[in-house]
């Protein structure tokens, strides 16, 4: 393995964040093995993040801007990576672990007879193997796995993991050509977007979760969203605030939701049960609020203000939008 | 129609684990193993999809587990499925999620499907790349992420979960689908679902029944366990009592801007 490729997940020209953060780290690897760094987007709008991946350190950007990836649920866009890929030959490829980037991954790694490792928390090269870093069983335990002697490597690397660097690189784009003859087996009928798209919970660098304190849905679109808005963070959710129906599974974390590692998680109303620690542990720094001092998040929170929830957040939003004003 | 669902047997969620440092490998001693929790779902999306279809449909439960991980296979049956079948074999130890997709699909081959159900991922392993992989080597669709699962006629049709909604798709079957939890509220075993699944079969399977071509547990891995660590400790940080609003948001904002946050 001595290639590295990047799989560029984006929507109708919009890239996600991760993408750039796997561009780079595509780089950072390819150079410790020796080889080169290419980045793949495909899809409607295709043409316009290859454009700006030219900002980024890859050696090479293949590019189809192709319908049919968004007509049909992933197997085109796995057709397109792995035409890459064995082209390229031997090489890691990078996926995010988002929903797109697992499905892609793991139907790619199928295809290549090439292992994987998922939610990939660190990355680095040891006598000559590429390692992949990830917590296991809930966080209990922090694997490296290396990957044994095989010509592919598939990883699915957790957003926030590393950090996107602008630095043109030679950024040669190429345009991937269509497999000939191809029909695919799942048609994607209609897309219905029911939230403004806005970055998830597991790309955001800062979370706000509202939990059982928050008494119901209006604090997810009004105090807990001004406080992510103006810290430039998502919204989350712990289950007890999903379960009731106050806010859409995607935004929850923990066990039976997604498991994300921001600079800075800030809890409020939420006990903190070990099902919602384990999605949120690895974070970067953690804020709880909460009007009882003796909730088990107190136990592991870098910081828990006992008070009135309803009282502090907004007067927080207010006091965050007045330092980000004003530079220190 | 034939619908098999997959199950993973896994260490409970409350139960205090431990690694061995030798074996690399969890130890399971007096760890009580539960069903994956995200395999509820599968289990349940099924039974809905029988009740709804009626004659004629069956739900089989597939679990590529070591035989003592029979009592909780026997829970998914008092849910309400039909039968199972258990892959067993002590050289599928150590697989990784290659060798552990490779012989589930040849042994789901061999067991005979319409559709196949999975959960979305395994609360021990995490890694949510089985489905996948799975669908790949069947050779069948694969619609992940449904929070809407139908069958009409020979299409199954569902609500693929987006992070902005969802994706209405559809595909022929035979085929493959993973649900996440929010598809529905999983059943609790009846007491008559209890004493009729003591009947149900469990049909073993090992792996020479499988005739793989290609070596899965340890040796087959395409990946190798190097290093296990502890995770970084998390200690008791500061805890400060809010008299009001505005006192709160100052201490938070203050131990923001010591963390250069802000």
């Amino acid at each position: 393995m001595r290639n590295v490729i990047a799989f560029i997940e984006q929507k109708a020209g919009t890239p996600r964040r991760v993408s750039f953060e796997l561009a780079t780290a595509a780089k950072d690897l390819a150079a410790q093995l020796g080889g080169q760094a290419h980045a793949v987007v495909v899809g409607n709008g295709a043409g316009a993040v290859a454009n700006s991946l030219k900002a980024y350190p890859v050696d090479v950007i293949h590019v189809a801007e192709d319908a049919d990836v968004d007509a049909f649920l992933v197997d085109p866009a796995v057709d397109y990576v792995e035409a890459v890929a064995r082209e390229a030959g031997p090489s890691v490829v990078l996926v995010p672990n988002t929903m797109l980037g697992r499905d892609v991954g793991s139907r790619l790694a199928a295809r290549l007879d090439a292992g994987l490792t998922a939610d990939v928390t660190e990355l680095h090269v040891d006598a000559g193997r590429v390692v992949s870093v990830s917590p296991k069983l809930g966080g209990l335990t922090i694997t490296s796995c290396a990957f044994k002697d095989g010509d592919y490597g598939v990883v699915a690397v957790r957003p926030n993991t590393f950090a996107a660097r602008q630095e043109a690189g030679t950024g040669e784009i190429v345009q991937i050509a269509k497999p000939a003859g191809k029909s695919y087996a799942i048609t994607v009928e209609d897309e219905v977007v029911e939230a403004a798209p806005e970055l998830g919970v597991d790309e955001a660098s800062v979370v706000v979760s509202g939990g059982r304190g928050v008494g119901g849905p209006d604090p997810f679109t009004t105090i807990l969203k001004d406080l992510a808005d103006a810290l430039g963070g998502a919204v989350g959710a712990s289950r007890a605030a999903v379960d009731a129906g106050w806010v859409s599974h995607s935004h929850q974390v923990g066990q039976t939701g997604k498991t994300i590692s921001p600079q800075l998680y800030v809890a409020v109303g939420i006990s903190g049960a070990i099902q919602h620690k384990v999605g949120m542990r690895t974070a970067g720094t953690i804020v709880a609020i909460n009007k009882d001092a003796g909730v088990p998040i107190g136990e592991f929170a870098d910081l828990l203000v006992v008070g009135d929830l309803f009282g502090i957040v907004p007067e927080l939003t207010k006091r965050v939008r007045e330092a980000k004003a004003v530079p220190a | 129609m034939k619908i098999v669902v997959t199950v993973k047997l896994v260490p409970d969620t409350n139960a205090d684990k431990r690694i061995d440092p030798a074996t690399k490998r969890l130890v399971r001693t007096g760890v009580e193993t539960v069903l994956n929790p995200f395999d509820e779902y599968a289990i349940e999306a099924a039974l809905q999809l029988k009740e709804k279809l009626g004659e004629g449909t069956t739900v089989t439960i597939f679990s590529m587990a070591p035989e003592s991980g029979k009592e909780v296979v026997r829970k998914a049956l008092a849910m309400g499925a039909d039968d199972a079948v258990m892959l067993s074999d002590a050289g599928l130890e150590g697989s990784d999620v290659w060798g552990t997709a490779y012989a589930m699909a040849a042994a789901l081959k061999k067991t005979g499907f319409d559709l196949v159900v999975c959960g979305t991922q395994s609360t021990d392993a995490i890694t949510g790349e089985v489905p996948g992989v799975l669908a790949e080597y069947l050779g069948v669709p694969g619609l992940t992420y449904l929070r809407k699962l139908e069958v009409d006629g020979t299409t199954v049709r569902g609500e693929r979960e987006t992070d902005t909604g969802f994706q209405k798709v559809s595909a022929s079957l035979p085929a493959l689908v993973s649900v996440t939890k929010s598809i529905n509220e999983p059943r609790y075993p009846s007491l008559k679902g209890i004493m009729g699944a003591k009947k149900k079969t469990i049909a073993p399977l090992a792996l020479a029944d499988l005739g793989l071509d290609r070596a899965v547990g340890s040796d087959g891995a395409k990946t190798e366990l190097v290093a296990l660590a502890a995770p970084p400790a998390r200690g008791k940080g500061r805890t400060a009592t809010a008299a009001d609003g505005a006192e709160g948001a100052q201490i938070i904002v203050d131990f923001l801007k010591e963390k250069k946050l802000l």
